[in-house]
């Protein structure tokens, strides 16, 4: 059955060679791969990896989606509401629990044949494993750290601070230099309550105590968000953090603006393409009574719909070859996920990889729970009216913490 | 025989666009219906009949009640400021002046950019360091700091009702300005003789002469700007701290960021009904009020 | 009576702030699409910049994908004006030349359609399209395109044709011509005006719709200009602004070029339109 009109879409587009026309050969397993971008390489990096796997392989097609991050969950809601779900994804680890518990996500240990699970790094294969199935596996990975403009440090006469105290006497002395500002803090939209883990962890909270209820009415959560708001409120930020997204805090760092940001491997080629000169310095984040870093990676799930698991795994494995991963890690500036390139000399030996990976060992993973978006925006909120001082931190994380007990059912 | 094909003949010409209207418009609502009394999985899936609970929690919820106070204030402000501008500004384009064909351009100029990226725009403007418009203020003198215009739920949400007035300007002067140039000189003429000031003949002559057109685009904004996501979602995704979030930015948070399929969609609903309720009584009001100046379409009818 | 000249500077002066906050972002997108990178984020910001990129321009056309974008958002909008006038012209002359039960509450489903936001429907748009195959199919937007944009076109072109004179109509069936050929020969031809108008709202809303088309369209070849651009500065790590703002500069001057060629015709379309 040919649609009059869809015909002459596929006409128009071919005859001007937009579509790299695929001749349909007997019995092809299509695969869809819906694929977040990164960035503009994300896209084609991927085309890539799908034409050498059809090279080998020219019974199977891979068809590639490439979607913006902001619409990835939206896309994928609908694509499950509407029946047309692609075959394996790349979703948010955090979306991972509601995907499992909903039975969106087909357990893939059947397929994991031991020697392929043994390329990954334990640490970011957990994050996966829901009630001991393996739902998904790492795809991207990144840990966060303390980022600091040397110039700055030197001109103030202040040192790299290794605890919050010593940040805070620092920031004084920054803050004392014209036109700068010295610490930046993240206060509106995605990851804003990330930059608040960052240092409830430090204080020694969490996210959910061991009994499963919202940290954050804490003793930990509360000393963090004072001292936030405290640094707000004695001009050691920048002036209305809420008006600042991660990339507005991360410009700033850029322009050699700030002095201490809190950041991820992704900036510093960004920082060797635009900032040359910036003389920086990555650095585990301040301790307070714990030492912490937030550890995020992304997912590769397959769906339990779908009709091409074989074709799709063959796949999967073949694009977590080193040569691939290596392309893909160096490309966006991720930490990697497998054990082969991570001991290749450029994420052992650069000083900044280096930098950032050093804080595995003690990484936080945002729990596997359901509704994290949900919970995320109550957290986000509550950062909000208290870095606008329009709640006081401890009133706002009382609040906040009954809220999300509420969401969780407890 | 005949009669019956003649009464045949107006109903096939509307059917294709009933038809198609029904099918993608009409099947949608009631599935739509249908969901916001279910209980739904995150993806969608029917779970069972729930009764009005979806409701009750969508009226039990704070957000819901605040973002539809601020539903109001946003369209009220919207369509009010730019009746309040058009006006003037179609009765000055009506008129005859130099460089008239210039101005018309540049005030529909608006349209011609997607609201998404108007809006991208404007964020990128508003930028508190990089922004342009903070540069023009300070460099103008009118402003010696730079304001950080979207940090607060008050300056955000009256920066994104100015933005919402200017997108909106464009399609009701067209309107207005259609109005205008069919009006009638002779009335003005006679006005002029009589002595009448330029403000009389505006409220006598030129204001109920308008009035229909005044209603369209009345109706016709109200449902648009009620409706509008873009502009408050690209500059403010409704914060900081559910500040400028209205209804329709609310429903979409719901949806595609929670998961809660069934609450949205019965918010999207009682969204039908409140605009539903605005339209039929602002209709009946107004023919109410107009049954002297006669119905257009019966008129031609007879 | 003040003379024209006098007129023209009082009325310049009041239009003058409108106008610059208008020109205002246009005036951001270009100094911005032109300007090397190093220079979007310097701090205090300026309009000047130190060279002209145009550079930019042809960069982001690779990048971006712009080309097949932009041929996607020609199609669509072009076939949805189709479909939308193809549809209401029949229905709005029989709205505006005969009389038939179910007229009234036809006019009130019409109104109604209006009232539901796209995004509101997007959950139950995206079955019914799975139902029908066609996602990730241009034609899903057209066809929405033109179900959305029925109700504003059918209520301009009837109230057009209300002030189209019946007689000429009835002198040809006098002379033995079908109402048919009498449509396309004597009546048509009289609605040209309404119909460039109504084509106009419909090209220009479909071109500019952001929210059916990133929810229908799935691969990145299928992206109307909107979503692409769009996609550029959704949750990417970084976002290349001047690339964004070249791409916005480019998608909207056609738009701007042709609607300033057309608007006469859309003021008068909608004068004689008049519900007098």
């Amino acid at each position: 059955m040919t649609h009059p009109f869809r015909t002459s879409t596929a006409t128009l587009a071919l005859s001007l060679g937009i579509l790299g026309f695929v001749p349909a050969a007997l019995a092809e397993t299509v695969v869809d791969f819906t694929v977040a971008e990164y960035s503009s390489k994300t896209g084609p990096y991927f085309q890539e990896v799908a034409n050498a796997f059809q090279a080998e392989n020219p019974d199977i097609r891979i068809n590639i989606e490439v979607v913006p991050w902001d619409t990835l969950l939206q896309r994928l809601t609908t694509d499950v509401a509407g029946g047309s779900a692609p075959d394996i994804s790349i979703i948010g680890t955090r979306w991972l629990l509601d995907f499992a518990s909903q039975g969106v996500a087909e357990p893939i240990d059947g397929y994991l044949t031991p020697e392929f699970k043994d390329t990954f790094i334990d640490t970011f294969m957990a994050p996966g494993v829901i009630d001991g199935k393996t739902m998904g596996l790492p795809v991207a990975a990144s840990a966060r750290a303390m980022m600091i403009n040397m110039d700055l440090y030197d001109q103030a006469g202040a040192t790299p601070p290794t605890t919050w105290d010593e940040l805070y006497e620092a920031s004084k002395k920054i803050a004392a230099l014209p036109e700068t500002f010295a610490f930046g803090l993240q206060g509106k939209e995605i990851e804003t309550d990330a930059y608040f883990y960052y240092a409830l962890w430090t204080h020694g909270g969490d996210i959910l105590k061991p009994d499963g209820t919202s940290g954050l009415d804490s003793p930990e959560a509360l000393e963090a968000a004072t001292l936030y708001k405290k640094m707000i409120d004695e001009g050691l930020t920048q002036p209305s953090p809420t008006n600042y997204t991660r990339e507005d805090v991360f410009n700033l760092f850029k322009q050699g603006k700030v002095g201490t940001i809190f950041t991820f491997p992704m900036l510093i080629p960004q920082i060797k393409a635009e900032a040359p000169n910036l003389k920086y310095r990555i650095m585990p984040f301040p301790e307070g009574k714990a030492k912490a870093t937030y550890g995020v990676t992304d997912t590769l799930m397959m769906f339990a719909d779908s009709d091409a698991k074989e074709a799709a795994w063959k796949f999967i494995e073949f694009a977590y070859k080193d040569e691939w991963r290596e392309k893909f890690d160096m490309g966006e500036g991720f930490l990697p996920v497998t054990k082969n390139v991570a001991a290749l000399p450029h994420f052992t030996e650069d000083p900044d990889v280096a930098g950032f990976a050093a804080g595995l060992p003690y990484a936080k993973f945002a729990p596997t729970i359901a509704n994290w978006e949900e919970i995320a925006d109550v957290t986000v909120r509550t950062l909000q009216r208290i870095y606008l001082g329009q709640v006081s931190p401890e009133e706002g994380l009382k609040a906040a913490a009954a809220e999300i007990n509420k969401i969780r059912g407890l | 025989m005949a009669n019956r094909i003649q009464k045949a003949v107006p109903l096939m010409m509307i059917l294709p666009g009933l038809l198609l209207a029904i099918t993608i418009i009409g099947y949608p609502i009631i599935d739509l219906a249908w969901t916001s009394m279910q209980d739904v999985s995150r993806f969608g899936k029917l779970t069972g009949f729930n009764g009005g609970a979806n409701y009750a929690e969508v009226f039990a919820d704070p957000l819901f009640w605040g973002s539809l106070w601020r539903t109001g204030i946003w369209t009220v402000a919207v369509v009010g400021g730019t009746l309040v501008i058009s006006m003037p500004v179609a009765m000055i384009l009506n008129d005859d002046f130099y460089g008239r064909g210039l101005a018309r351009v540049i005030i529909m100029l608006p349209w011609a950019i997607s609201l998404t990226m108007t809006a991208v725009v404007w964020r990128w403007a508003l930028n508190g360091r990089a922004g342009l418009l903070n540069a023009t203020l300070m460099n103008a003198g009118i402003i010696d700091q730079p304001i950080e215009w979207l940090a607060t739920a008050n300056t955000a949400f009256v920066v994104e009702i100015l933005v919402g007035i200017l997108v909106s300007i464009p399609f009701t002067t067209t309107i207005l300005l259609g109005g205008l140039s069919s009006m009638p000189q002779d009335a003005y003429e006679a006005a002029v003789v009589d002595g009448a000031s330029g403000w009389d003949q505006f409220r006598h002559i030129t204001l109920p002469l308008m009035k229909p057109f005044i209603n369209i685009a009345i109706v016709l904004n109200v449902i648009y700007v009620f409706n509008s996501l873009p502009i408050i979602w690209v500059m403010t995704e409704g914060g900081p701290a559910n500040g400028t979030d209205i209804l329709v930015t609310y429903l979409y948070k719901l949806a595609f960021r929670f998961g809660q399929l069934g609450k949205a969609a019965a918010i999207s609903l009682v969204m039908f009904l409140v605009l539903l309720a605005f339209t039929m009584l602002y209709v009946a009001l107004v023919s109410r009020n107009d049954r002297d100046d006669a119905a257009p379409e019966e008129e031609v009818d007879a | 009576m003040t003379s024209k000249l006098t007129r023209s500077l009082i009325y310049w002066a009041i239009l003058s702030p409108l106008v610059v906050v208008i020109l205002f972002p246009f005036g951001v997108m270009f100094v911005t699409a032109v300007r090397p990178r190093e220079e979007l984020f310097v701090y205090p910001p300026t309009w000047g910049f130190t060279e002209f990129r145009w550079e930019n321009f042809s960069e982001m056309w690779v990048k971006t994908n712009f080309g097949g974008a932009l041929l996607n958002s020609l199609y669509v909008s072009i076939a949805a004006t189709a479909v939308a006038l193809l549809l209401s012209i029949p229905a709005a002359y029989a709205m505006s030349r005969y009389r038939f039960a179910g007229k009234g509450a036809y006019r009130t489903f019409l109104l109604m359609t209006q009232m539901m936001s796209p995004i509101v429907l997007v959950l139950g748009l995206f079955r019914l399209m799975m139902a029908l195959g066609l996602v990730n199919d241009l034609n899903s937007l057209v066809l929405t395109y033109a179900a959305f944009n029925m109700a504003f076109t059918i209520w301009m072109l009837q109230s057009y044709f209300n002030s189209i004179p019946r007689d000429l109509e009835e002198a040809a069936w006098m002379d033995g011509a079908s109402h048919l050929t009498s449509l396309v020969r004597i009546f048509l031809p009289l609605a040209v005006p309404a119909v460039v108008v109504t084509a106009i709202f419909t090209f220009i809303n479909s071109w500019n719709e952001f929210v059916l088309a990133l929810t229908m369209m799935r691969s990145s070849e299928d992206f109307t200009l909107p979503v692409q651009i769009y996609a550029q500065v959704a949750g990417r790590y970084q976002v290349e602004w001047h690339h964004v703002m070249a791409a916005t500069v480019l998608a909207t001057v056609p738009v701007a070029i042709v609607f300033s060629w057309l608007q006469r015709y859309l003021i008068r379309g909608m004068a004689l339109g008049a519900v007098k």
